[in-house]
């Protein structure tokens, strides 16, 4: 019964979206749509397919992208984290630290790109450079916010059980701080992929940055809407797997997660 | 024995901590100018990457004050991220409003909203740029799609959050569709909406830069990307600096807003304008 | 039997003195005196309610036993040795149940054992009994979020049982609780209390409460925090509910208003 509802809902929307396309195609082919600034949807379509299934070119810079975005990820969150460890636990570190934070903050990191292109060149290192400058923040406040969560009722429950400070930072800060790190790692993985496609738009030889930016100074639009399906599909796809992790992990934030553990924690003990 | 981490930040006073900000900046400062003057062989490679900050300081002088070009570029960034986030946040809250008054609107909405929020939107930017052309057009547009997601989640989540014992007292008295909407879900979400409007700034920010960086004739993106090229970086790290200084003064305009908006969340600031609306109704004190 | 025949043979069911204090003052700060010459005399098994109102240093008190504060002056035993730091002996309950979220029922349960030393089947055997006895049985494996209030307190007393502490503090244990809920504890905890044969310190802010789980009821008064008076109550037990009804439970309750009298 539930999945018979979840089909339904779900046909709603694709209901929505074929109607929305179609409308879109009819408009571009009677209604005069000028389709230099937006071509048909069969046309982009077409593309795509042209892109996947026939010249298979797309799958390369699909790699490039996101090896760059990965790799780019976990620099960013290493560092993040790092920094958010350091200042949580010390309070001389978070202080002084602090004005250079705002300064990160204000600043939109996408404006350093000209300089990390001057030093890092044309290839790989660029791209992963501008990913990490971008996405390492949200972890670094996120965690750091985490673990800053003042409990006292936990404090004087762990002290009254004569517990030492490693033993409540590993049983109770920590995971207490689950959330707030997850929240930090959705969004520099998105970040981390905003970052890689915007230094490809710089200067890159592969990936699909430069690829739409290719189609789109050639005016080949249906190409660079279909590059910008692909990247959709790739923000898609990162998007969901962080969500799905962090379901997994933080899993008693709902209640399908806390039966799901509920089941599995009684087939271990018991 | 006390887990030291989470203890409440000493309180310490202003006369102790500015020093120590100030030598420590001082110190960074003087370690970046050995860094250039002693850790490079060749002095082309070391101004390239570590530029001495006595000359970026000059640089800085010489933008703003002798040769001045930096405010015509501040000027035209500055015009694009406001453009582009009055618009973006127009657009956003438009569709919040709409998304909480219309249940169907809300329902055919969501996967566009999902779709938007997965893209990396800033990824038009070259689309725009091809059919906008170089001028400010394709970056008020780039700012207002990147811009336009902040305050439409942030107002529908406002508008949509609202405290049911709040509604039923509205519908007890009377009130129309209009007037509670207007005089409960507008008031409490404002807190909401205001901090939809900062993220708008800061993403139209960001938004105009990168369409100044794919293709522009000024801006800041593109006059860090011209002082890159000549590679009088000294020049580039002055131009980075002017933004992240223009990027702080928005930054503090905006918490400005926010404070004086959202007055009720400040003791202070709760009894002058107490006192200012008993002067307004005439009642004497 | 007369008064003071069934007053000495309630006396001498309790054992050794566990917990004394003598003139314990305890000053935060230098101007907030929360407790001031406390002299107090606890013999094994007893059951102790500490009640007053706000600011009477009940909490205090509870916390200096406990090792979580130093006292400012005075003299602090429990079982023969100075107070310092929190030991073993001692278990606490607090107001909020203070369960992880993220670790079930037992595994909540078996957190003060982890923290000693290394979890064996016999600890999961005790966890397991721990948590029949608080009548959980079948709850083992919930999370907190599953479940409701007084039973994440009953939880709570489990994992309290489970450190095997004979001397029980418990700080309001039931105070975010409705009344019928805490009326069942109240009921089920000296039940418990009884059969584990635990020296009890109990703070409350309701009088009711604080009277029918006790033997002795020590009356604070706020400003600065004292105790004002010690109050036997002798009603046998296992106790029922409605003793409370009762014109000898009323009398005590007068007791214990005429001493909060304006504070």
């Amino acid at each position: 019964m539930k999945s018979l509802n979840l089909l339904i809902s779900f046909a709603k929307y694709a209901l929505s979206f074929v109607i929305a396309i179609g409308l879109w195609e009819a408009y571009a082919r009677f209604g005069g749509l000028n389709e230099l600034f937006l071509p048909r949807p069969s046309k982009i379509g077409a593309k795509l397919y042209n892109m996947f299934f026939e010249t298979g070119m797309i799958y390369w810079h699909f790699y490039v992208t996101m090896a760059q975005m990965a790799i780019g990820f976990t620099y960013g969150i290493i560092i993040g984290n790092t920094l958010a460890v350091l200042a949580a636990f010390n309070e001389s570190f978070r202080r002084y630290i602090a004005p250079y934070a705002v300064v990160f903050n204000v600043t939109p990191g996408i404006a350093v790109l000209p300089l990390i292109i001057a030093w890092f060149g044309f290839g790989w290192e660029s791209k992963i450079a501008l990913a990490t400058l971008v996405c390492f923040f949200p972890p670094f406040i996120n965690t750091l916010t985490g673990l800053l969560k003042k409990d006292d009722a936990a404090v004087e429950l762990f002290q009254t059980l004569g517990a030492s400070k490693y033993q409540f930072f590993w049983k109770q800060q920590l995971p207490n701080a689950l959330p707030e790190i997850f929240a930090g790692l959705k969004l520099a993985i998105t970040t981390a992929l905003l970052g890689t496609i915007v230094a490809q738009f710089g200067s890159a030889t592969e990936g699909v940055g430069i690829l739409m930016q290719r189609f789109a100074f050639s005016l080949d639009m249906a190409g660079s809407f279909a590059s910008l399906v692909t990247m959709a599909l790739m923000g898609l796809m990162v998007f969901t797997i962080a969500e799905v992790m962090d379901r997994r992990i933080v899993f008693w934030r709902d209640a399908k997660g806390l039966e799901r553990m509920s089941k599995k924690r009684s087939k271990k003990i018991a | 024995m006390s887990y030291s981490t989470t203890d409440q930040a000493k309180h310490v006073s202003v006369f102790r901590t500015l020093p120590v900000h100030l030598a420590i900046f001082a110190g960074l400062i003087l370690l970046w100018e050995i860094v250039n003057l002693y850790g490079f062989e060749d002095r082309i490679q070391a101004d390239m990457i570590a530029p001495r900050p006595t000359h970026i300081v000059l640089a800085m002088i010489d933008i703003f004050f002798i040769d001045k070009t930096v405010w015509h570029h501040l000027g035209s960034t500055f015009q694009k991220a406001l453009l582009g986030a009055s618009i973006g946040t127009v657009i956003g809250m438009g569709l919040a409003i709409s998304a909480t008054l219309s249940e169907t609107f809300r329902k055919y909405i969501k996967p566009w909203i999902i779709l938007m929020e997965a893209t990396p939107r800033i990824a038009v930017g070259p689309i725009f740029v091809a059919l906008l052309g170089f001028g400010l057009w394709s970056a008020v547009a780039l700012a207002a799609l990147v811009a336009f997601f902040g305050p439409f989640v942030n107002t529908f989540q406002g508008l949509m959050e609202i405290d049911e014992e709040s509604e039923e007292m509205f519908r007890s008295l009377g009130a129309s569709k209009f007037q509670t909407f207007w005089k409960l879900r507008f008031a409490s979400a404002l807190q909401l909406i205001s901090a939809g409007w900062k993220l708008a700034t800061a993403s139209a920010f960001g938004g105009a830069l990168v369409a100044e960086f794919i293709q522009a004739s000024e801006g800041m993106g593109v006059l860090i990307a011209q002082y890159v090229i000549m590679i009088t970086m000294d020049y580039a790290f002055a131009a980075l600096l002017s933004v992240t200084i223009f990027g702080y003064i928005l930054f503090k305009i905006m918490e400005y807003m926010d404070y004086h908006l959202i007055f009720w969340q400040n003791d202070l600031l709760m009894l002058k304008v107490s006192e200012k609306r008993r002067k307004k109704m005439g009642v004497s004190s | 039997m007369t008064a003071t025949a069934k007053k000495a043979e309630n006396q001498s069911q309790f054992g050794q003195t566990v917990i004394e204090g003598s003139n314990v003052t305890k000053v935060f700060g230098e101007t907030v005196t929360a407790l001031e010459g406390a002299d107090f005399n606890i013999r094994s098994g007893e059951f102790i309610s500490l009640v007053g109102p706000s600011g009477c240093g009940k909490s205090t008190l509870l916390r200096l036993v406990a090792g979580l504060i130093e006292k400012t002056s005075g003299d602090l035993f429990v079982n023969n040795e100075t107070v310092t730091k929190p030991r073993t002996d001692i278990g606490m309950m607090f107001q909020k149940a203070v369960l992880l979220d993220w670790r079930t029922a037992i595994e909540n349960v078996l957190l003060p054992t982890e923290v000693k030393r290394r979890v064996k089947q016999e600890d999961k055997q005790k966890a397991l009994a721990s948590l029949e006895l608080v009548g959980l049985k079948g709850f083992e494996f919930h999370f907190p979020r599953q479940l409701s209030g007084g039973m994440q307190q009953r939880v709570a007393l489990a994992r309290l049982i489970q450190t095997g502490a004979d001397i029980m503090l418990m700080d309001e244990p039931f105070g975010a609780l409705d009344e019928f809920t805490r009326e069942r504890l109240n009921v089920e905890l000296m039940r418990i209390v009884g059969e584990l044969k635990a020296t009890t310190l109990f703070v409350t802010h309701n009088i009711q409460e604080a009277i029918f789980l006790a033997d002795r009821v020590m009356v604070m008064t706020p400003r600065p925090g004292r105790i004002a008076q010690i109050i036997d109550v002798d009603f046998e037990r296992p106790r029922d509910i409605s003793i409370q009804t009762s014109r000898e439970f009323n009398v005590i309750v007068e007791q214990v208003r005429d001493t909060l009298g304006g504070h």
